[in-house]
C-alpha cells in the first residue's frame, strides 16, 4: 500500500499489537484521506480501541508503520487532533469553563480569545449557565456534551471519537451527530468507532470493519449498501393490516413474508424485478417498494457470525428502487 | 515544556487550594502545640498516691528501724523538703525516686527474722485484704555487715503481686535504699551528713564556645537536630508521594487519564505531576522549617544550627523525592483503587521506615559501617546521609559527594522504571499487578 502523506490523514501499514498471547490488532492496513468521514466498526474486543489508541500514540504498536497528519507519531500532531476516548471522564472538582480552558491550553489554543471560544462552545451545545458549575454537578448527558466539546474545542484537523454515541439519549445523539457533521464540513477528517450501525450508515462516507484484530471490510458506505439481489423486493403497505394473499398469488412471486411492518418478496427464477414491482403495486397500495437493500447491520452480522447467517441473502446486482 | 507546566499548574492549584490541604498542613504544628500545652496535664498524675502495706523480713535487725523511720520521714513535709534539696544537688534519677516515694503512703508490716519466706509470699496474694499488700522485702543477712571472710555487702529480695503499678516498686526500692544506707552508716558510726557532703558534686552547666560567642550548651540538641531534619525529609517525601499516588489513582479511576494522554505524552504528564507535588511538599516543608527556625530564634538557639544543613536538606529532599515519589506515582498508575495501592506501597513504606528504625545507632555512631552503608545506598541514602551530616560527627566531604552522586544515579534508575510502569499502567485496568507483572510492563514499554 502506498499512500501520499499529503493526502492521507491516517495511514497504518501492517500494524500489529499484542497483549501477552492475545493479538489485539493483526497486520492492520488503513488509509484515511484528509477530509473524509470514516466509521470504524467491529464487535466487542475486535481491536478498535487498541487501534485508535495506537493512532493516538497512547499505545505503541509492536510492529508496522503509522503516520498521522503527515507525522510519524500522533505525539507530533497532538494539538491538531481531537480525541474522545471510549472510557471518558472529567475532573470532578473542576468547574466546566476552567476545565475546557485547561484542555484548550493543553491543545495549544492561544490565550487570546480563549475565554470567548470556551463560552461560545458551551453555548453552541445549549449548556449556557454551567460554566461555573463543578463537573461533578453535571448530569451524565451534560458531562458527555462537555467531554465532546473538550475534543473539538481547538478545532482539530483530525477528530477521533471512540464509541461517541454510547449512553446518549436521542436528543444528545442528534446533537452529537450535528457536531460531527459540522466538524466534517469545517474540513476536519473524522474517524469514529461505533456499535450503532444505523448511525454509521447515516453519517459515514466510508466504513472500515475489523474483526479479531484484522480488517474485514474497507468500503464506501454506498457500495456496501448497494442492493445485490434482483430477486428480492421489499415493500411497505399503506395499510398495515392489508391482506397480502393477492401478492402471494402473483405468478412471479415465490413467497411473501412479513418483517417488522414490511413485507419481503422472493421472486421466482427468471422473473423480471421491474415488472414484478409494478404488479405488486397493482394489487397492494404501498408507501414504498424497492429492491431489497443490505443494511450495515446485515453486513456486520454476516461477517461476525459467518456467511451462512447473512440475513439479506444478498449476492450482487444493481439498485432499481421505486419510492 | 509548556504542556508540562500546564499539567503542573492545574495539579498544584487543585491540591493546594483545598480545605484538605490547608487542614493537613496545619494539623501537624497544631498537634505539636497542643502536645506541648496539654500533654503535661494529660499525662502527669499530680494526685498519684499509693496506699498499702509492705512486709519486711530483716535477719540483721538493723535495717528494720531505718525502714520505719524512712517511711515516716517521707510522709512529713520536712522530709519532702529535704528530698527536694538533695535532688537539687544530686541527679534527677534520685529525685524521681524520692518524689515517687513521698507520694506513696506505705505502711510497714514487720515480720520476724525467722519468718518462712515461702509462707510470707502467700500474703502478697491474699484475697480481699483490708489494706493492699504491695510488696514483701527480705533483707539479706549481709546487707549491713559483710559475711565473715568476705568483703561484699548484700542487698534484699523484693517480691510483688502480679499486675502492680511499676511506680510502687520504684517507691519501695527508694525506701529500702535509704534504709539500708542509713543502717550501714549507723553500723560504722559514720556521719551521714558529712558523707553526703563529700559524695555530692553539684551538676554544672556546660558552655558551648562557638566562633560567634558563648552560650549555654543545650543537652540533647545534637541528638534532636538530626532527627528533626530526617523527619522533615520523610514528611516532605511522604506529603508529595501520597499526593501523587492519590491523584494518579483518581485520574485513572474517573477515566480522565486518557483524555489527558490525547493532549500530552505520558512523560509530560508524569513530569507535570512531579513538579506540582514537589512544589506542594516544598511549601509544607518550608512552613515547618520556618516554624522550627522561629522556635530556635525565640529560644535563642538559632546560633547552634549549622545553616548548611538547610542546603543539604534541600539537596537530599530532591534526591529522595524523585526516587521515591516517582515510584509512588508509578504505583498509583498501576492499580485501580487506593486499596490495591496499599499493597504496592508496602515496600516503599518499609524503605521510608528503615531510617526511623536506624536513626539511634546512626546518630550514636555516625561513622560506623552501618551508618556509612545506609548513607550511600539509594533509596535510603538521603535519609541516612542527612542524619550523619546533622550529627555531632559529620562525615567527610567525599562521602557526602559520593552519596549525592549515587543518589542522582538512583533518581535516574527509579524515574526510568516508574516512567515505564506509568506508561503501561495508566491504561491498564483489572487485576492489580505484582512485581513480576511490573517487570513485564517495563520490558514491554
Amino acid at each position: 500500500m502506498s499512500v501520499s502523506t499529503t493526502t492521507t490523514a491516517i495511514e497504518l501499514r501492517t500494524v500489529t499489537k499484542t497483549f501477552g498471547s492475545l493479538t489485539a490488532v493483526d497486520r492492520l492496513d488503513l488509509a484515511i484521506p484528509r477530509g473524509a468521514l470514516y466509521g470504524f466498526i467491529g464487535p466487542n474486543g475486535a481491536g478498535k480501541t487498541t487501534a485508535i489508541r495506537m493512532i493516538m500514540s497512547i499505545l505503541l504498536p509492536d510492529s508496522g508503520e503509522l503516520r498521522v497528519l503527515g507525522a510519524r507519531s500522533a505525539l507530533e500532531a497532538k494539538d491538531r487532533i481531537g480525541y474522545l476516548p471510549e472510557e471518558r471522564g472529567l475532573y470532578r472538582k473542576m468547574k466546566v469553563a476552567p476545565y475546557l480552558t485547561f484542555i484548550a491550553r493543553l491543545k495549544g489554543v492561544p490565550e487570546r480569545g480563549l475565554k470567548d471560544r470556551v463560552y461560545s462552545a458551551i453555548e453552541r451545545i445549549g449548556l449556557e449557565g454551567v460554566e461555573n458549575k463543578r463537573c461533578e454537578e453535571l448530569s451524565k448527558g451534560m458531562s458527555q456534551k462537555i467531554q465532546i466539546l473538550a475534543a473539538i474545542i481547538h478545532e482539530p484537523d483530525l477528530l477521533i471519537l471512540d464509541e461517541p454515541f454510547s449512553g446518549l439519549d436521542p436528543v444528545s445523539t442528534r446533537l452529537l451527530k450535528d457536531l460531527i457533521l459540522a466538524e466534517h464540513r469545517r474540513g476536519a477528517t473524522v474517524l469514529f468507532s461505533t456499535h450503532v450501525m444505523p448511525q454509521a450508515e447515516e453519517i459515514c462516507e466510508h466504513v472500515v470493519m475489523i474483526h479479531r484484530g484484522q480488517k474485514v471490510l474497507d468500503d464506501p458506505v454506498r457500495t456496501i449498501l448497494r442492493p445485490h439481489d434482483l430477486r428480492a423486493l421489499t415493500f411497505e403497505p399503506l395499510d398495515a393490516h392489508i391482506d397480502v394473499s393477492a401478492v402471494r398469488a402473483l405468478p412471479e412471486v415465490e413467497r411473501c413474508t412479513a418483517v417488522d411492518g414490511r413485507y419481503e418478496v422472493a421472486l421466482r427464477e427468471g422473473a423480471d424485478a421491474a415488472s414484478a414491482m409494478g404488479r405488486v403495486l397493482g394489487v397492494v397500495p404501498a408507501a414504498r417498494i424497492e429492491l431489497k437493500r443490505r443494511s450495515l447491520e446485515d453486513v456486520f452480522v454476516s461477517i461476525v457470525a459467518g456467511p451462512g447467517s447473512n440475513p439479506s441473502g444478498a449476492s450482487g446486482g444493481k439498485h432499481v428502487g421505486v419510492a | 515544556m509548556n504542556k508540562v507546566w500546564q499539567i503542573a499548574g492545574r495539579e498544584f492549584i487543585a491540591t493546594v487550594f483545598t480545605k484538605a490541604f490547608v487542614i493537613g498542613l496545619l494539623i501537624m504544628p497544631l498537634i505539636g502545640v497542643l502536645f506541648v500545652l496539654i500533654a503535661p496535664s494529660l499525662f502527669g498524675d499530680r494526685n498519684l498516691k499509693f496506699e498499702g502495706e509492705i512486709a519486711v523480713i530483716d535477719p540483721t535487725g538493723l535495717v528494720m528501724p531505718e525502714v520505719r523511720s524512712a517511711i515516716s520521714a517521707r510522709r512529713s513535709p520536712a522530709g519532702v523538703t529535704e528530698i527536694v534539696e538533695r535532688a537539687r544537688a544530686g541527679g534527677a534519677d534520685q529525685m524521681v525516686l524520692s518524689v515517687l516515694g513521698a507520694a506513696t503512703q506505705l505502711t510497714l508490716v514487720e515480720r520476724p527474722a525467722s519468718a518462712d519466706v515461702e509462707q510470707e509470699k502467700l500474703w502478697l496474694n491474699e484475697p480481699t485484704p483490708a489494706a493492699k499488700h504491695l510488696a514483701l522485702v527480705v533483707v539479706h543477712a549481709n546487707a549491713v555487715e559483710p559475711s565473715p571472710g568476705t568483703s561484699n555487702l548484700g542487698t534484699y529480695d523484693l517480691y510483688v503481686p502480679p499486675r502492680q503499678d511499676n511506680r510502687v516498686e520504684v517507691a519501695v526500692q527508694g525506701v529500702m535504699r535509704e534504709a539500708i544506707i542509713e543502717a550501714r552508716v549507723f553500723a560504722r558510726d559514720l556521719n551521714r551528713q558529712e558523707l553526703t557532703l563529700v559524695t555530692t558534686v553539684p551538676r554544672v552547666r556546660s558552655v558551648t564556645v562557638g566562633a560567634d560567642g558563648e552560650r549555654n550548651t543545650v543537652s540533647g540538641f545534637n541528638i534532636v537536630i538530626p532527627v528533626v531534619f530526617m523527619g522533615l525529609l520523610i514528611m516532605g517525601v511522604m506529603f508529595a508521594g501520597q499526593g501523587m499516588l492519590t491523584t494518579t489513582v483518581e485520574e485513572k479511576s474517573n477515566r480522565v487519564m486518557e483524555v489527558l494522554l490525547s493532549a500530552v505524552s505520558p512523560m509530560q504528564l508524569m513530569g507535570g505531576k512531579l513538579i506540582a507535588h514537589m512544589g506542594v511538599s516544598l511549601i509544607a516543608m518550608s512552613l515547618y522549617l520556618g516554624l522550627g527556625l522561629v522556635a530556635l530564634v525565640s529560644f535563642s538557639l538559632f546560633g547552634l544550627l549549622d545553616l548548611k544543613l538547610i542546603l543539604y536538606l534541600l539537596i537530599f529532599y530532591l534526591i529522595a523525592f524523585f526516587t521515591i515519589g516517582s515510584l509512588m506515582m508509578a504505583a498509583g498508575a498501576a492499580v485501580n483503587d487506593m486499596r490495591e495501592a496499599q499493597q504496592l506501597m508496602m515496600p516503599l513504606m518499609m524503605t521510608m521506615m528503615l531510617p526511623w528504625m536506624l536513626w539511634w545507632p546512626i546518630v550514636q555512631n555516625p561513622n560506623s559501617t552501618l551508618a556509612v552503608v545506609v548513607s550511600l545506598l539509594p533509596p535510603v541514602s538521603s535519609f541516612g546521609m542527612l542524619l550523619r551530616i546533622a550529627s555531632s560527627s559529620p562525615p567527610p566531604l567525599w562521602q557526602v559527594s559520593l552519596s549525592i552522586v549515587l543518589g542522582v544515579a538512583g533518581v535516574f534508575g527509579s524515574v526510568w522504571f516508574a516512567a515505564k510502569v506509568f506508561r503501561v499502567g495508566i491504561l491498564t485496568f483489572g487485576k492489580a499487578p505484582n512485581i513480576k507483572t511490573l517487570i513485564a510492563w517495563v520490558r514491554a514499554a
